[in-house]
C-alpha cells in the first residue's frame, strides 16, 4: 500500500488522510491483471493517469485558458493590421489564417472546453455523485482533447494554419484551393476533438440520468446541470453531422473522392447545410452552460430563489430543441428559394422567445433582491445585459432582407461576439469567480477581480460596439484589408484600443491566478469555508476545496434547492429566517469511500488519435502505427484489473483500512468494473424518491 | 451611490454620443444610405427591427440600472433577514412570453412580403455576373440571341429606371455580390445560377465587393456599379462596339503600339481576350484554376482595374478624377505598368498555383513594359461617367 501525502495545497481541514497506518507491501502485493493501474497519488503523474472528475474537470479548465491566449494573441495581430487602411503589419495569407484559427480555437478549444469545465467539476457535486458514470472514458475525453488541440495548431510550424475561415465553405477548402496543409489540420483535428466532446456528452448524460442522489427528480436539479444536460443531448446529435462533414472533406483532400468537386456534379451547398446543422445547435452549446452559471449565481447572490425554475428548464429545454430549426439562417444569400428563406426566417424569430423570458426571468429575480455585487455577480448582471444586446442584433438578422445587408460584415462580428464573449465568456468567468473556492480552497483577490471585470466589460465594448457601427457602414469581414475612402478607420482604431483593455483583463486574471495561488500556498490566503456564498446546491454542502470522494454520504434532497433549505426556515409567522450556517451544517469529508483507480490507459489510447491524423496527412505508414497503439491501448483497457493492486481501495487516501459502513447509503460495495462508478447503486436510490 | 452611479452613467452616454457623432463620416459602402429601391425596402426593414431593438435594449438596460441602484444590498441589512421570496408568478410570465412573441409576429408578417419581392424578377435586361479568384466579369447579351456582346470586368453599367437582373455565377469558389446601396447580398456559388435584380433611379457610381470569403485575396475583389442615364448608358454601348472594331484594326507598323501587340500576342494572350483579334483564351483557359481572365477589350473604358482595387484613371484626394487641361482623364499609368510587371506585388495572388497573374518582372524589359503600356491604351475609349 502505498504511503501518500496530498500535496498540501489540495489538502482541505477535515480531510485529514490517514497515512500512518498504511501497511508497506505494495511491492509484494499480487497483481491482478496482465496491466497493473497506476497508483500515483502526487505529482504530474497523479494528473496524467487521474480518473477524478474534479481534476479532469480543472485541466479542462486551464487547457482552455491556455488556448484562450493563443487565440486572443492571434486576434491581436489581426486587430493591429485593421489599426489603419491599407495595414500592413501581416500578409493577406497570414491574415487569413489567423481569423480562421481563432475561430476555431475560440470555438473548440476555449468556450466548449471551458463549459465541460464547470461541467465536469460540478455535475457529479449538484446532484449528489461521487464521480461522473465512466471515469476512464472521462480522462480518455481530456487527452484526446489535449492532443486534438496540440495536433490542430502544429499546422502554424507544418506550413501554415487553416486558412478557410472556421466555416471552411466548399470548394473553397479543397486542395485544388487551398493546397497547403492547413485545412488537413482543420479537418481531423477537429474530428479528433469532436471524439472528445462525444464522450464527454454520452458519459454526462449517463451521469445526469443515473446517478443522481436520492429524491433529486429532474426537475429539482440545479439549472446549471439542467443547461448542461441539455447541451449534452445537442452534442450527442450535433457532432455526428459535423464529423460526416469533415469526413467527406478529409476523404476529398486526401483520397480525391469528388463530394464537393463541382466538376463532378456536386453542389457546394451540401457543405453548408451540413456544417451549420451542426454550427448552429453549437451555438447554443456554447452558451447554455453560461445561461445555466447565471441561473446559479443570480439567485444565491440575490437571496432569492429563481424566479420561474420550470419556466427557466422548459425554455432552456426549448432552446436546445429549436436550435435544430434555424440553421439556415447562415445562409440566406446563398441562393435558398424564398420559401425556404421566408421559412428558416420565421423559426428564427421565435427562438427569441424562450430566449427573452429567460432574460426576463433572470431579472425577476434580482428584483427585489438584496443584491450582492460581488465579482461574480458583476459578470453575471453583465451577462444579463451584454447578451441581450447580441440577442436584440441577433432578431435584426432574423429579417432576411435585412440579414442580406448584414451578412458577413462586420455588424454580425459584433452580434456574436456579443453573444459569445458578452454572454458565455462572462457567464464563464462569473462561474470561475463563483466556483473558485469550491475548487480549490482559497478565494480569487476580490480587488483584481473587479479590476478584471471593469476592464473587460470596458474593453469588450469598446471593441464589439463600434463593429456595430462600421458593419452598417458596409465593412465585410474576413477582408485583410479596407481603402482609405470605405470610412472605416476611426472605429477600428478604437476597436484595437478595446482588444488591449481585455488584453490586460485577461493578464490581471493571470496575476491573480497566480499570484493568489502563491499567497496560499504560503498560507496567507485563508481557508475557504465550505459556503461561502450562502449557496443553494448541494456542492456547498461538502468542504473546500472538494475531498476527492465529493460526499461522504449522499445527499437526500427533498426539494428544489434542497441545502439552501437545510439553512433557512420558515418561523410561526410563516416567514423564513435563518436556521442555520451552511459551514456548520456541511459534509465534514472525513470519510473514504472506495473510488475510481487511475489509469495509464485513457492517455495512452489518446496519443494514436494524432498520429493517425498525421499519417493520413504524411503517410499512411504513421497512421498504422496510431492504429496500432489506439488498438493496442483498446486492449489494454479491457485487460486492466478493475481496481489498483491495493485490492479495492482508491488511490489518494492511501493505507486506509476501514471498511466501516458509514457511506451513509452512498455507493457502497461497488468495485468500479470497466469504470462504472456506482452507476447501479445511485440509480435504484434516486428513483426510491 | 444611486446619485453618483447615475451621474457616471450620464457621462459615459454623453461621451458615447460624442464619439457616434465623431464616427459618423461614413464611405461608399453604407448600406444605411440606400439609393436602389430594393435597397430602400431592406432598410426600411432594418430601421424598424433596429428602432424596436433599442427600446426593448433600453427596457432591459432600465431595468437592470434599478437593480444595481435600488436592491443592492446595504451593509446595514441584518444577515439572516431575506428579501421577499417570490417563486414565480404565471401571470407575469405568460405576458412576458407573450410580449415578445406578439412583436415577432408582428417582425415575422412585415418581412415576409419583402422576402417574396426580392426573389421576384425585374422588367428590364438581363446581365451575367461571373465571379472568380479575384474578380468580376459583366457580359451583356444586346440582342438576346444567347450570345454575348459585351464583356467587361469590374465596372457593371447599368441605365437608370430599368430594374436589372442579375444572373450570377462562379467559376471557382463561392463569391458574394454586394453592392450595399443598390441591394443586399447574393451568393455566387459554382455550379448554380442565382437572380438577383438592381435598380436606380439617380444617376452614379456605387462601390461593392465580394462578401463571402473566397480565398487569398477576398479583401481585393472589389466591383462598382455604374449607373446612367438611358441616353448615356446608349452611349456607353455603342463606345463598347465601336471599341472591338477599333481593337482589329492594326496599329502603325514599327510604332512602340505593334511592339506592343507582339508582346501581347506572345505574353497574354494564353489568358487574356481582345475581341475580334486574340480570341485563343476565349473558350476557357487550362493555365487558370477559373479559367478565364479579364476581357481586355475595351480596357481603357473601365474606372478600374485589377479586381477593381487600383483606378484606371488618377484621382484626388477627395476621390475625384483628376483631368489634364483639355479635360482627359489621367491614365493612371504607373500603377497600370506595375500591375503588369509583377501583380503579386499589388494584390496578393498564388500564380504558382494558378491564381492570378504571373510575374513578368524577370520577363519583360522596361522598354516592353512600356511598349506593352502603349498597346495598352489603345484599347478602348475612356469610362462614359455618371
Amino acid at each position: 500500500m502505498a504511503i501518500i501525502t496530498d500535496q498540501p495545497e489540495r489538502e482541505a481541514p477535515g480531510t485529514e488522510l490517514e497515512v500512518a497506518d498504511g501497511t508497506s507491501d505494495h511491492d509484494d502485493t499480487p497483481r491482478t491483471g496482465v496491466f497493473a493501474r497506476p497508483t500515483h497519488a502526487t505529482g504530474w503523474r497523479e494528473w496524467l493517469f487521474t480518473v477524478d472528475h474534479k481534476k479532469i474537470g480543472i485541466m479542462y479548465g486551464a487547457l482552455a485558458l491556455f488556448w484562450f491566449l493563443i487565440g486572443g494573441l492571434e486576434i491581436g495581430l489581426v486587430r493591429l493590421q485593421l489599426w489603419a487602411p491599407d495595414g500592413e503589419v501581416i500578409s493577406a495569407d497570414f491574415y487569413n489564417q489567423l481569423f480562421t484559427m481563432h475561430g476555431v480555437t475560440m470555438v473548440f478549444l476555449v468556450i466548449m472546453p471551458l463549459a465541460n469545465a464547470f461541467a465536469n467539476y460540478l455535475v457529479p457535486l449538484q446532484i449528489g455523485a461521487r464521480d461522473v458514470a465512466f471515469p476512464r472514458m472521462n480522462a480518455l475525453g481530456l487527452w484526446i482533447f489535449f492532443f486534438g488541440g496540440i495536433f490542430l495548431n502544429l499546422s502554424w510550424f507544418l506550413g501554415g494554419g487553416a486558412d478557410g475561415g472556421w466555416f471552411a465553405y466548399a470548394p473553397n477548402t479543397g486542395m485544388t484551393f487551398s493546397p497547403g496543409h492547413g485545412m488537413d489540420f482543420y479537418a481531423l483535428g477537429l474530428q479528433i476533438a469532436g471524439i472528445a466532446s462525444l464522450l464527454g456528452a454520452i458519459n454526462l448524460l449517463v451521469t445526469i440520468i443515473n446517478m443522481r442522489c436520492p429524491g433529486m427528480s429532474l426537475l429539482r436539479m440545479p439549472v446549471f446541470t439542467w443547461m448542461i444536460l441539455v447541451v449534452q443531448f445537442l452534442l450527442v446529435f450535433a457532432l455526428p453531422v459535423i464529423t460526416v462533414a469533415l469526413v467527406l472533406l478529409t476523404f476529398d483532400r486526401t483520397f480525391e473522392s469528388n463530394f464537393f468537386d463541382v466538376a463532378a456534379g456536386a453542389d457546394p451547398l451540401l457543405w453548408q447545410h451540413l456544417f451549420w446543422i451542426f454550427g448552429h445547435p453549437e451555438v447554443y452549446i456554447l452558451i447554455l452552460p453560461a445561461f445555466g452559471i447565471v441561473s446559479e449565481t443570480l439567485p444565491v447572490f440575490s437571496r432569492k430563489p429563481l424566479f420561474g425554475y420550470p419556466i427557466v428548464v422548459l425554455s432552456g429545454a426549448a432552446i436546445g430543441f429549436m436550435g435544430w430549426g434555424v440553421w439556415a439562417h447562415h445562409m440566406f444569400t446563398s441562393g435558398m428559394g424564398p420559401v425556404s428563406v421566408a421559412a428558416f426566417s420565421a423559426t428564427t424569430m421565435f427562438i427569441a422567445v424562450p430566449t427573452g423570458v429567460k432574460i426576463l426571468n433572470w431579472i425577476a429575480t434580482m428584483w427585489a433582491g438584496k443584491v450582492r455585487f460581488t465579482v461574480p455577480m458583476m459578470f453575471s448582471v453583465s451577462l444579463v445585459a451584454m447578451f441581450t444586446i447580441g440577442g436584440l442584433s441577433g432578431v435584426m438578422h432574423a429579417i432576411a432582407p435585412a440579414d442580406t445587408q448584414q451578412t458577413d460584415t462586420y455588424f454580425i462580428v459584433a452580434h456574436f461576439h456579443y453573444v459569445l464573449v458578452g454572454g458565455a465568456l462572462m457567464g464563464m468567468f462569473a462561474g470561475l469567480y463563483y466556483w473558485w473556492p469550491k475548487a480549490f480552497g482559497y478565494h480569487l483577490n476580490d480587488r483584481l477581480g473587479r479590476w478584471h471585470f471593469w476592464l473587460m466589460l470596458l474593453g469588450f465594448n469598446v471593441t464589439f460596439g463600434p463593429m456595430h457601427i462600421v458593419g452598417l457602414q458596409g465593412m465585410a469581414r474576413r477582408h485583410s484589408v479596407y481603402g482609405e475612402f470605405d470610412g472605416f478607420e476611426f472605429w477600428n482604431k478604437i476597436a484595437t484600443i478595446g482588444y488591449f483593455f481585455m488584453l490586460i483583463a485577461m493578464v490581471i486574471l493571470a496575476v491573480n491566478i497566480f499570484r493568489t495561488w502563491g499567497r496560499y500556498r504560503r498560507g496567507v490566503e485563508p481557508q475557504a469555508e465550505a459556503d461561502p456564498w450562502d449557496g443553494r446546491t448541494l456542492e456547498w454542502a461538502i468542504p473546500s476545496p472538494v475531498p476527492e470522494h465529493n460526499f461522504d454520504y449522499v445527499p437526500v434532497v427533498t426539494e428544489v434547492d434542497d441545502f439552501w433549505h437545510k439553512k433557512y426556515q420558515p418561523d410561526e409567522t410563516g416567514k423564513l429566517r435563518r436556521i442555520a450556517h451552511g459551514n456548520d451544517i456541511a459534509q465534514k469529508g472525513d470519510q473514504h469511500p472506495h473510488l475510481p483507480s487511475p489509469s495509464y490507459w485513457p492517455i495512452v489510447l489518446a496519443m494514436g488519435l494524432p498520429l493517425i491524423g498525421f499519417g493520413l496527412i504524411y503517410n499512411l505508414w504513421i497512421a498504422g502505427i496510431g492504429l496500432l497503439l489506439l488498438v493496442g491501448s483498446m486492449f489494454g483497457w479491457t485487460l486492466e484489473p478493475a481496481t489498483d493492486p491495493d485490492a479495492g481501495h482508491g488511490h489518494g487516501h492511501g493505507g486506509h483500512g476501514d471498511h466501516d459502513d458509514d457511506h451513509g447509503g452512498g455507493p457502497d460495495g461497488h468495485d468500479d468494473h470497466n469504470g462504472v462508478l456506482a452507476a447501479s447503486t445511485a440509480n435504484g436510490e434516486a428513483a426510491g424518491d | 451611490m444611486g446619485a453618483r452611479f447615475l451621474r457616471r452613467l450620464g457621462l459615459v452616454l454623453l461621451a458615447l454620443a460624442g464619439l457616434l457623432l465623431a464616427g459618423c463620416a461614413t464611405g461608399r459602402l453604407d448600406a444605411t444610405k440606400p439609393i436602389g429601391q430594393e435597397a430602400r425596402d431592406i432598410d426600411g426593414l432594418m430601421r424598424l427591427s433596429g428602432w424596436m431593438a433599442v427600446g426593448v435594449g433600453i427596457f432591459v438596460a432600465a431595468a437592470v440600472v434599478t437593480i444595481i441602484v435600488k436592491f443592492r444590498a446595504k451593509p446595514t441589512d441584518d444577515p439572516d433577514d431575506l428579501p421577499p421570496q417570490i417563486h414565480g408568478n404565471r401571470k407575469a410570465e405568460l405576458t412576458w412570453t407573450l410580449i415578445p412573441t406578439a412583436m415577432l409576429v408582428f417582425l415575422t408578417i412585415v418581412t415576409l412580403p419583402t422576402v417574396f419581392a426580392l426573389a421576384d424578377e425585374g422588367d428590364g435586361r438581363t446581365i451575367k455576373v461571373e465571379g472568380q479568384q479575384w474578380w468580376w466579369q459583366f457580359s451583356y447579351d444586346l440582342d438576346e440571341d444567347g450570345s454575348y456582346d459585351i464583356v467587361t470586368a469590374n465596372d457593371l453599367v447599368i441605365p437608370t429606371g430599368e430594374e436589372v437582373n442579375l444572373e450570377i455565377h462562379s467559376n471557382d469558389v463561392i463569391h458574394s455580390f454586394w453592392i450595399p446601396q443598390l441591394n443586399g447580398k447574393k451568393d455566387a456559388v459554382p455550379g448554380r445560377i442565382h437572380q438577383w435584380r438592381i435598380s436606380s433611379d439617380e444617376p452614379g457610381i456605387f462601390y461593392g465587393e465580394c462578401v463571402e470569403f473566397c480565398g487569398l485575396s477576398h479583401a481585393n475583389m472589389q466591383m462598382r456599379t455604374i449607373v446612367l442615364t438611358p441616353a448615356e448608358f446608349d452611349r456607353w454601348v455603342q463606345e463598347q462596339l465601336d471599341g472591338q472594331v477599333a481593337a482589329q484594326a492594326a496599329p502603325a507598323p514599327e510604332s512602340p503600339e505593334a511592339a506592343g501587340a507582339a508582346l501581347f500576342e506572345t505574353h497574354c494572350i494564353s489568358c487574356h481576350v481582345v475581341d475580334g483579334t486574340y480570341e485563343s483564351a476565349a473558350g476557357g483557359n487550362a493555365n487558370l484554376l477559373a479559367g478565364i481572365a479579364p476581357n481586355l477589350t475595351n480596357l481603357m473604358s473601365r474606372t478600374a482595374f485589377a479586381g477593381a482595387l487600383y483606378e484606371t484613371y488618377q484621382i484626388g484626394p477627395d476621390g475625384e478624377y483628376l483631368r489634364n487641361p483639355d479635360g482627359s482623364l489621367r491614365l493612371n499609368v504607373a500603377e497600370l505598368r506595375e500591375w503588369v510587371r509583377n501583380a503579386a506585388d499589388m494584390k496578393p495572388a498564388r500564380a504558382d498555383n494558378q491564381q492570378g497573374m504571373l510575374d513578368f518582372s524577370e520577363v519583360l524589359t522596361d522598354q516592353e513594359l512600356d511598349n506593352l503600356m502603349e498597346y495598352l491604351k489603345t484599347l478602348g475609349s475612356p469610362p462614359v461617367l455618371p
